[in-house]
């Protein structure tokens, strides 16, 4: 058996699909530079310092060097895990640990939509202008990404399950999703039941634990896929459907976080029964529409894109459904949020930003994106640069579609 | 810090001189694994000037340069001798214009090639040279390789496709080199300097032809289950006189790693070998040369004769094949890839040769190559954490280089001679030729600071050779 190390031969392929590397031209920031570091890491204790952490650390885990690999090399999964075992990988900063504070449970979560929509109220937006002020790196700059937040309940209460029996799906809310992206959820619900499909909401399901999982805090992201697993099991549902890139990896991903656990043989039969709404809507025969008069870009997410091959289907739908598409360049390069790296390397994240922005094409008026991180980094990144261009998600474009034409309830009129 | 280092932080900015040993172990390989190099440090110019000013400052402290693009060499063209300066041009990677008028793509030295292609593509117009690692390897690097790549059969090497460059000599001095109306004028420098692997002068700017995409492009992949089948189904191809524009070859070791790889396509698991096979040009001539080129395969037992149905199937065989020797990382910790040339006719005879050494060192070797000129990719498999499989692997590639030299070939297609062949190339050259090539050297570089050690056998080496 080669070790995933060993089993880079050096060719180089990788580098040129790495975001970090074509943002810095530094060979210890690319995947094959990282996989000499971690090498050395292992076997020149005396050698470690601050610097090889942060170049290690600047992983976006994009995976998108995993994807272009000839020999399969998991060189995200590879500083994952070198982040989670070792005592000097940077540790999350106070923004940080208090967003997976707020994550972990409902009454968390009810918090964070509760701190979106004070932060939208007029005292609450030039608070947060007047602490912006001379702080380019703050992680509240991600307020002005928020999408407007009027809803005072989570997702999760605002979806009936219409419960039938084996057939029905799991819809997984998520955690980011379920307080601010709670709109997009109620969307996919419908979106699917349109489809001739069952949804039930299960108040059992956890936080996916990508977050706490990329953060070093294994322990606590094993519990709660343990918890998934066994809620998903009992429900009798014959699929887990989720709308977020991250979560949809994270969750199709527990048989690498349970290895060697009681729970991994499980964790594969609920692997396979994981996809992405997405790949589900594409496999129904929805009616399509006539135009729309909006221009799309599509912005893949890399958990989509890199990590689960997800790359047709949001295109198709939403053709499909009458948007006019219009590819930007390098729709696949990672936008610069990743989950909260974007909390963690400002500059980096700012960088990659930029240059998703600029790569919007004229034409656009509106780009797609299908997870949380990318649309509150990508449509922060618009406000600033201010154009009228919005990110909205791909499920959300759908949904006021079919409801303009009258397919789903209240519809006939745009809103 | 030093007087040397303390300049070159002047002249790029602090951020741009690496000197963090960990950092520098990063520069130490390119794509061939068996030699590491460290250098003292990494210096990244933002622009053409700061790259001729960091060269003329390290020739006052006769300080040696080497170039790096990707480092994607095969060869150890971007190993660096211990202690030389990298001067990594990553950050110059912007195609700066584009002639349609003249038909030339002017670029900075590391831009990525297949870039190029992607920005003539929409205007029905492509850049030729297409080495397997174009996704990521740098038209600089191409440069002092002289890269080849599977549509080289028609289209021609590097050599053929750059017509102008602006090239920095060892003291830091700046010099163009050809002439954008494409005949040189007296002796052909830039002839000289592509191909000479760095070890002349480094490119900073570079002046491409651009091709104009064919009308028809048609793409076949040929089922044989017998290696010798196949290499004489090529030999025929070639004795036909139809010219494709890429004729290549995969064996079943191979075939068996890219299909567990990033872009399998489907070859079934008990295949002897693949042909993969391009023939472009005015659509009626493609169709007549299809249904010939179907024909001789035929003669020659083939299987199966399938085409791609789409430009993404098209696109997908090409991935698959290109990144045949990245997916050798699924069947062996390590490779030593060669790339020896015989006369086409001799095919048969070679991979049977091939087989036969294999068998007498007791090793795998996997065959990617391209065919239809005779270029061999014998890939060797090995683990280096074993120096008995090391030896082996060596004395079996001097074998088939050898083989190849016998037979009025060469030790050398596309990949370079590097660090790797550098024994090899007393078999190739008289000691004659060897002097004329030394005395070119000297001209161009008195005091051997350019990519020290590579390309001429010199008595000491100061590049770590393992084992």
């Amino acid at each position: 058996m080669v070790s995933p190390l060993d089993q880079c031969v050096h060719c180089g392929l990788c580098l040129s699909s790495c975001p970090t590397y074509l943002e810095t031209g530094l060979e210890m920031e690319s995947p094959r530079g990282r996989l000499v570091l971690l090498n050395l890491w292992a076997q020149a204790p005396e050698q470690r310092d601050a610097a090889i952490s942060q170049w290690l650390d600047d992983c976006l885990d994009c995976r998108a060097c995993e994807a272009v690999c000839p020999a399969h090399v998991p060189t995200g999964h590879l500083v994952e895990a070198w982040r989670g075992e070792s005592e000097d990988a940077p540790r999350p900063g106070r923004a940080q640990r208090l967003l997976m504070r707020l994550i972990e449970n409902p009454r968390g979560l009810k918090w964070l939509q509760r701190l979106g929509r004070w932060s939208q109220t007029r005292v609450g937006r030039s608070l947060v202008r007047w602490w912006l002020t001379g702080r380019e790196d703050s992680p509240l700059r991600l307020q002005q990404g928020l999408p407007p937040l009027q809803s005072r309940r989570l997702s999760r209460e605002q979806i009936t399950s219409n419960h039938r029996g084996p057939g029905d799906l799991w819809l997984f809310v998520g955690c980011v999703m379920d307080a601010i992206y709670a709109g997009t959820n109620r969307h996919a619900a419908d979106l699917l039941r349109l489809a001739g499909l069952t949804v039930v909401v299960d108040p059992r399901q956890r936080c996916c634990g990508a977050l706490h999982w990329h953060n070093g805090q294994r322990a606590q992201a094993q519990q709660w896929a343990q918890e998934n697993i066994e809620a998903f099991e009992s429900s009798g549902c014959r699929m887990v459907v989720v709308d977020a890139a991250g979560c949809l990896t994270a969750l199709r991903e527990y048989p690498v976080l349970l290895a060697g656990t009681p729970y991994e043989a499980r964790a594969h039969a609920f692997s396979q029964a994981v996809f992405d709404a997405l790949e589900v809507l594409s496999q129904h025969p929805l009616p399509p529409l006539p135009d729309q008069g909006l221009t799309v870009t599509v912005h893949d997410a890399c958990h989509h894109v890199h990590a689960q091959g997800i790359r047709h289907q949001p295109r198709f739908l939403l053709e499909r459904a009458g948007y006019r598409l219009v590819e930007m360049a390098n729709a696949s390069q990672c936008c610069g949020s990743a989950g909260i790296y974007n909390l963690a390397h400002p500059d980096m994240s700012r960088a990659l930003l930029a240059a998703k922005v600029r790569a919007i094409p004229p034409q656009a008026e509106v780009v797609s994106a299908a997870n949380p991180g990318c649309l509150l980094h990508i449509q922060q990144g618009l406000a600033a640069s201010g154009t009228p261009v919005t990110a909205q998600h791909p499920l959300d474009l759908l949904w006021h579609a079919y409801r303009s034409q009258g397919y789903l309830p209240g519809g006939g009129a745009r809103e | 810090m030093n007087e040397w280092l303390s300049s070159l932080v002047d002249i790029v900015g602090a951020p741009y001189v690496i000197t963090h040993p960990a950092a520098l172990k990063t520069y130490a390989q390119d794509g061939y694994t068996l030699a590491s190099g460290m250098p003292r440090a990494v210096v990244m110019p933002g622009n053409a000037e700061e790259a001729r000013a960091v060269v003329k400052h390290l020739y006052r402290h006769r300080i040696p340069v080497v170039a790096r693009g990707a480092g994607t060499s095969l060869s150890g063209g971007a190993i660096p001798s211990d202690g030389a300066v990298v001067l990594h041009f990553s950050r110059m990677r912007t195609i700066r214009h584009i002639d349609w008028t003249n038909q030339i793509v002017q670029v900075d030295p590391g831009v990525i090639n297949a870039e190029v292609t992607r920005a003539l593509e929409p205007y029905g117009y492509f850049y030729a040279p297409d080495p397997s690692s174009q996704q990521a390897c740098t038209i600089g690097g191409n440069f002092a390789e002289n890269s080849g790549g599977p549509h080289c059969l028609k289209y021609g090497v590097t050599l053929n496709h750059i017509v102008m460059a602006d090239v920095i000599l060892a003291n830091g001095e700046a010099v163009r080199l050809g002439s954008l109306a494409g005949e040189p004028e007296g002796l052909d420098w830039l002839g000289v300097l592509v191909g000479s692997e760095g070890t002349l002068g480094i490119a900073t700017q570079l002046w491409l032809k651009m091709t104009e995409s064919p009308t028809q492009s048609r793409t076949l992949a040929a089922l044989f289950d017998e290696v010798a089948d196949a290499s004489e189904a090529v030999s025929d191809v070639i004795a036909s006189g139809i010219v494709p524009a890429a004729l290549e070859m995969m064996d079943r070791l191979a075939i068996s790693a890219v299909e567990r790889g990033s872009y399998p396509v489907g070859y079934p698991d008990d295949l002897a070998a693949v042909l993969l096979l391009e023939l472009d040009g005015e659509a009626a001539v493609v169709d007549e040369e299809v249904k010939l080129v179907i024909d001789l395969m035929q003669r020659h037992h083939v299987r199966q004769v399938r085409e791609a149905q789409s430009l993404e199937e098209r696109a997908l065989w090409w991935a698959n094949r290109k990144t045949a020797f990245g997916a050798m990382g699924l069947i062996s910790p390590d490779y030593y890839v060669q790339d020896g040339v015989i006369p086409r006719h001799l095919l048969p005879d070679a991979l049977a040769f091939i087989d036969r050494t294999a068998r007498r060192y007791g090793i795998r070797i996997a065959n990617v190559f391209h065919a239809g000129d005779g270029n061999l990719h014998p890939l060797l498999l090995f683990d280096a954490a074993n120096p008995a499989d090391v030896e082996r692997v060596q004395a079996a590639g001097l074998d088939i280089l050898a083989y190849c030299v016998k037979h009025g070939g060469s030790i050398t297609g596309e990949h370079g001679i590097g660090l790797e062949k550098l024994d090899a190339v007393r078999w190739q050259f008289t000691e004659a030729e060897l002097a004329a090539q030394a005395m070119i050297k000297r001209l161009w570089d008195p005091d051997g600071l350019l990519n020290p050690g590579k390309v001429l056998p010199t008595p000491g080496r100061c590049v770590d050779f393992r084992p």
